[in-house]
């Protein structure tokens, strides 16, 4: 395992390719989410970690609207979307979704379709890229992920972790500025997980912009720059990956990484 | 003998496939507006519609053929006995097949609509491209089995005088005292339908289920 500390400078001013600020979510009298606040640059790889039903999934998915937050705003690569009045029109909803790739914990492929054809059908609805364009794209990706034999599959023949690797490239082919991950590997078997956190890690190098929430704690010191810890539905603490892991500030986190760490 | 029945009644087999076959179509088609309706945001819509969908489908088909071929007429609407039985199956199917849709677009899970929003795939798109073959495939074999149960309903139409399979058996056996053979060879001809259609749907289904697991 190779140790990369603090390579990445954390963000200074308040620009950045993600800006979210105030970001709140209730269920009718409920709060699920309160005042999150995340700046970063772009290149860079955030960690989000902390306990069941600390509200880490519903800030992914409300980063792309998957859920609708009811206060706060949110900018990334370019998009701006504001909470809490009416909904926000069409083409920010559009333009939004367009800058995000978003990989989820089930994978999510679509079962009727090849993998090929996974990955052509949202460039050619979406880009409205031509067929060839769109192969020609899915065959550069299918050999990023290490899946160059795989095309004409459909994804019930696939193991979860291939499966996965299928969904990062389907969600790249669209060229999304920022790329968010739920979980991507706690379905998997941890040495299935590994092979995608492979991917995962070169992606990051490669300069993507990142949120990825997991319970990998590996993954999480070693590839992010950054770890926000999340709790009860809002940030605990964020920092250095490095400084949150060995020196944690919030007594919560401190019980939390306690936890995770024993087991 | 059998071979003189059986040539009289299976001239009955086109009209008994006509008949299935163009309420199928026409019920297919209108249970997709249905199944649209049932699920508007708009709750008169939807409202209405299901009504209709629970009215139909209690109502046994004999009352819908005779309420249609003898009713209609006193409001001026005649039409003739094909036209009636096809109208009447294709009101039926059409509930059945929206429920049978319902059905089919209610196991495709949300994570799949979810997946198509994020990557931003429109509703029409998702819709065309992601539910609907998904549900389609889910449904098949439930189509399959409520056409053969259409077609065992469609021996119904000989009531109102509709020359399918039942009206011919009904005939040989009052002019040839045959009765036994007659219906027997009618109940044959019923089942060798019914099986090639089966063996159609399972062949498709398998090919698919091969093809993209069961999921
Ligand atoms: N539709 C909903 N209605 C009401 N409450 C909800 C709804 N969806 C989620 N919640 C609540 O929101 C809170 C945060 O859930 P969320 O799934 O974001 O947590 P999480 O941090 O991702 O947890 P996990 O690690 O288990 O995935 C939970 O308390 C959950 O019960
Ligand atoms: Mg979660």
């Amino acid at each position: 395992m190779v140790f990369s500390f603090g390579t990445r400078t954390p963000p200074t001013a308040l620009t950045g390719e993600v800006v979210v600020s105030g970001l709140g979510k209730s269920y009718g009298a409920s709060r699920v989410l309160s005042d999150v606040n995340l700046t970063m640059n772009e290149g860079e790889v955030v960690s989000i970690i902390g306990p069941s039903g600390a509200g880490k999934s519903t800030f992914l998915r409300c980063l792309n609207y998957l859920e609708t937050p009811t206060e706060g705003t949110i900018e990334i690569g370019g998009a701006r979307v504001v909470a809490g009045g009416k909904r926000p029109d069409k083409a920010s909803l559009d333009h939004l979704r367009r800058v995000t790739g978003m990989v989820f914990q089930s994978f999510n492929l679509f079962p009727h379709l090849t993998v090929m054809e996974n990955i052509t059908l949202p460039q050619r609805k979406v880009l409205g890229a031509s067929k060839e364009e769109a192969q020609e794209v899915a065959n550069k990706l299918l050999k990023r992920v290490g899946l160059p034999d795989k095309a004409e599959q459909y994804p019930a023949r696939l193991s979860g972790g291939q499966q996965q690797r299928i969904a990062i490239a389907r969600a790249l082919a669209l060229s999304p500025k920022v790329m968010l991950f739920d979980e991507p590997t706690s379905a998997l078997d941890p040495e299935i997980g590994l092979e995608v956190l492979a991917v995962m890690r070169d992606l990051a190098d490669e300069g993507m912009t990142m949120i990825v929430v997991t319970h990998e704690m590996h993954f999480a010191r070693d590839v992010s720059d950054r770890i926000m810890v999340m709790g009860n539905g809002g940030v605990l603490e964020i920092g250095p990956s490095e400084q949150v892991m060995s020196q944690p500030q919030n007594e919560r986190t401190r019980q939390f990484l306690k936890a995770v760490l024993d087991r | 003998m059998i071979a003189q029945l059986l040539l009289t009644i299976a001239q009955g087999v086109g009209l008994t496939l006509y008949v299935t076959g163009a309420s199928l179509l026409f019920g297919g088609a209108i249970g997709l507006v249905l199944v649209a309706a049932v699920r508007s945001r708009i709750p008169v819509i939807s409202g209405i519609a299901t009504l209709y969908i629970n009215v139909v489908r209690v109502v046994p088909p004999i009352t819908w053929l005779f309420l249609i071929y003898f009713g209609l007429p006193q409001y001026a609407l005649r039409l003739s006995a094909i036209q009636a039985a096809i109208v009447g199956f294709s009101l039926i199917a059409s509930a059945f097949m929206a429920e049978i849709y319902r059905s089919g677009l209610l196991s495709i899970p949300d994570a799949q609509r979810e997946a198509a929003h994020a990557l931003g795939l429109s509703p029409v798109a998702t819709v065309g491209h992601i539910i609907t073959p998904q549900a389609f495939r889910v449904a098949l074999p439930a189509v399959a089995s409520y056409a053969i149960g259409l077609l065992k309903d469609s021996a119904l139409a000989s009531t109102i005088g509709v020359r399918e399979i039942t009206y011919y058996a009904q005939q040989s056996a009052r002019q040839t005292h045959e009765g036994l053979l007659s219906f027997i060879i009618a109940g044959v001809l019923y089942i060798v339908i019914s099986l090639v259609v089966a063996v159609i749907s399972r062949r498709v289904d398998l090919r698919l289920r091969r093809k993209i697991g069961v999921a």
